[in-house]
């Protein structure tokens, strides 16, 4: 008897996990958002190379190279409950406009009212190792002699620069709580944003360059080369943390 | 008959549990681990292995890599070049490391074996992980200076390279952070622990210190083992050990990794397990014979605001001390590590 009730139960058990054991893990539908980004100097459109800018100290200069980290994104429902996004990191390189459109996955239907990001790479992945992905060090956004992430770099050229090539290069990184250049970046929704199953809803945003030189103003004569954590690094990036904006969102 | 529908039923998904549980086995089975001894009087290694587990074709491709000369920019310098096995990983008979196009660097080759131990890389300790490790000499001008984008473009087009990556992890996709898991891979197993040392501590039968390695081991533990911890033979610390600074070099040591005064001149303790076998000696390769290293511990000591209170009397040691260091310290040759035929280079065609 008792064999013949063991013998069912374990009749039962088998079928379920024969079952189960092929079955897809989450069945429901993966919903995506897209982030735009447009790059900015000031009012106009960023323009490598060519144009020539003027910074708050008034010294005039050109950018070359326009680069930084996105991650660990998450966004607030209109109840005001937060929904984190699995890990995604994107590194959003002006030249290559491919990288300025980003699909968020893994979104839940629903309406939300802001949305959070690090610029940057967080102190865990630097510290756990080769990545693979945007985080793959061969894009030249890694330290190799004092190990970590450049979370954001511009360089370009400037008369002030008291160099031969005058080049000056902010390459922004640091994940250690002394030197750490870690910002998150909040922005409010100029409307509730829904994430329905039928479509992908799109966020505009710009990055403005003209923030990196402000408000602790930024002159190439005192900050010609960043190139390890530090002061000059966390002055930087205390001003860069306010260079997103969002122009628009289309539900 | 509702019993024997039951039985029948219980059969038939045993049957389809059991093909399932085969072919998953089928689908799931990878290159062939690659078993790693490790030391039985060893802690447990740092490096975590569960991200990167040893397999026979892991190793075997971070070995032919190690060796590769191709890996630099102009294929003349390898690994191996610089981290000679006869050397203990080290790079005999140079001072200073070199590297492609007759470029040197200011720091000495840091010998290579039971990495898997260590928490962080490089004299200064600025590279944080094993696997990054790598990253350093492959790229910097002064070693091997290669353009990491051109070196996985170079390697994707070696229908070699293609065969041996597809063995290792699966597909003929070169990446580099397969590369990097690679080489970890290869160095994770340069352990040494076989030395005559391990030998008498294990209680091997037959195996004794002679008294003058006793002696030598007594002076050891007296006056170097505060640093120099056993089993690994150095506490993984940063020390000034008041070696004079050196202007031509500006060597500020891990000062420069951590921005912080009191690290000025500070540099990692290294191991002294295999040292006869890997002068020169110090992070500058400034001493070609132990007795030179012996000689300035004893007087050589320039006291700096940062030298370490351990040093700062100089450890004095007699003629008759420094001969029975000498003899202990033979013993730490592990023979059986810088002739493992595993680990020894291989040709590149």
């Amino acid at each position: 008897m008792i064999l013949r009730i063991f013998a069912s139960y374990a009749c039962w058990f088998l079928v379920i996990t024969t079952l189960f054991a092929g079955a897809p893990a989450g069945s429901g539908p993966v919903l995506s958002l897209q982030l735009s980004f447009t790059h900015l100097m000031g009012q106009q459109p960023l323009v490598r190379n060519q144009a020539t800018y003027t910074n708050a100290s008034g010294e005039t200069f050109t950018i070359s190279r326009f680069r930084y980290f996105l991650s660990n994104f998450s966004l607030e429902t209109s109840d005001g409950s937060v929904v984190t996004l699995p890990p995604a990191y994107f590194l959003v390189d002006d030249a290559i406009d491919s990288s300025k459109n980003i699909r968020l996955d893994s979104i839940p239907a629903g309406t939300y009212k802001s949305i959070r990001f690090l610029i940057g790479v967080d102190s865990i992945r630097n510290v756990s190792g080769v990545q693979s992905g945007a985080l793959a060090v061969e894009t030249g956004m890694f330290w190799t002699w004092n190990s970590g992430y450049i979370m954001a770099q511009i360089e370009g050229h400037s008369p002030a620069v008291n160099t031969p090539m005058q080049e000056f290069l902010f390459h922004c990184g640091g994940y250690k709580s002394k030197d750490g250049v870690l910002k998150y970046v909040t922005l409010p929704l100029p409307e509730p944003l829904t994430v329905p199953a039928e479509r992908q809803p799109q966020i505009n945003l710009t990055a403005n360059v003209e923030k990196w030189f402000l408000p602790d103003t930024v002159s190439f004569k005192k900050i010609t080369v960043i190139m390890a954590p530090g002061v000059k690094a966390r002055q930087v990036a205390g001003n860069y943390q306010h260079m997103f904006n969002i122009t628009g969102i289309s539900n | 008959m509702n019993q024997r529908a039951l039985y029948i039923i219980g059969t038939f998904c045993l049957l389809l549990a059991l093909v399932q549980a085969g072919t998953k086995k089928r689908i799931t089975k990878g290159p062939e681990p690659f078993l790693l001894q490790l030391p039985a009087h060893f802690p447990r290694p740092v490096y975590d292995f569960t991200r990167n587990p040893l397999t026979k074709p892991g190793v075997a491709l971070g070995r032919f890599m190690f060796y590769d000369y191709r890996l630099s920019q102009d294929s003349t310098v390898s690994c191996g070049f610089c981290h000679q096995q006869f050397a203990a990983f080290g790079h005999f008979d140079h001072a200073l490391a070199h590297g492609v196009a007759g470029q040197q660097g200011i720091r000495s080759v840091p010998v290579l074996f039971n990495m898997i131990w260590q928490k962080a890389f490089m004299w200064d300790g600025g590279v944080n992980h094993l696997e990054l490790q790598a990253l350093t000499p492959l790229t910097d001008h002064n070693e091997m200076a290669v353009d990491l984008k051109e070196l996985m473009q170079k390697m994707q087009a070696d229908p070699q390279y293609r065969k041996m990556f597809k063995a290792a992890f699966g597909t003929e996709e070169i990446t580099s952070e397969r590369m990097f898991k690679a080489f970890t891979q290869f160095v994770a197993t340069m352990v040494s622990a076989g030395s005559k040392y391990d030998s008498v501590m294990l209680k091997i039968p037959g195996v004794a210190f002679t008294a003058e390695e006793n002696a030598g081991y007594t002076v050891f533990r007296d006056k170097c083992a505060a640093c120099h911890k056993e089993p690994l033979f150095t506490d993984l610390t940063y020390r000034s050990n008041g070696l004079p600074y050196l202007p031509a070099l500006n060597d500020v040591g891990r000062m420069k990794i951590t921005g912080n005064t009191d690290d000025n001149l500070h540099f990692k303790v290294p191991s002294l397990r295999n040292i006869l076998k890997s002068a020169p000696y110090m992070h500058d390769g400034r001493f070609f014979d132990i007795f030179q290293v012996f000689d300035f511990y004893d007087h050589g000591v320039k006291v700096t605001p940062t030298t370490d209170p351990l040093v700062k009397q100089g450890i004095k040691l007699s003629g008759q001390e420094k001969r029975q260091l000498y003899f202990f310290l033979n013993t730490l040759t592990d023979h059986t590590f810088i002739n493992n035929a595993a680990l020894s280079e291989v040709r590149i065609e």
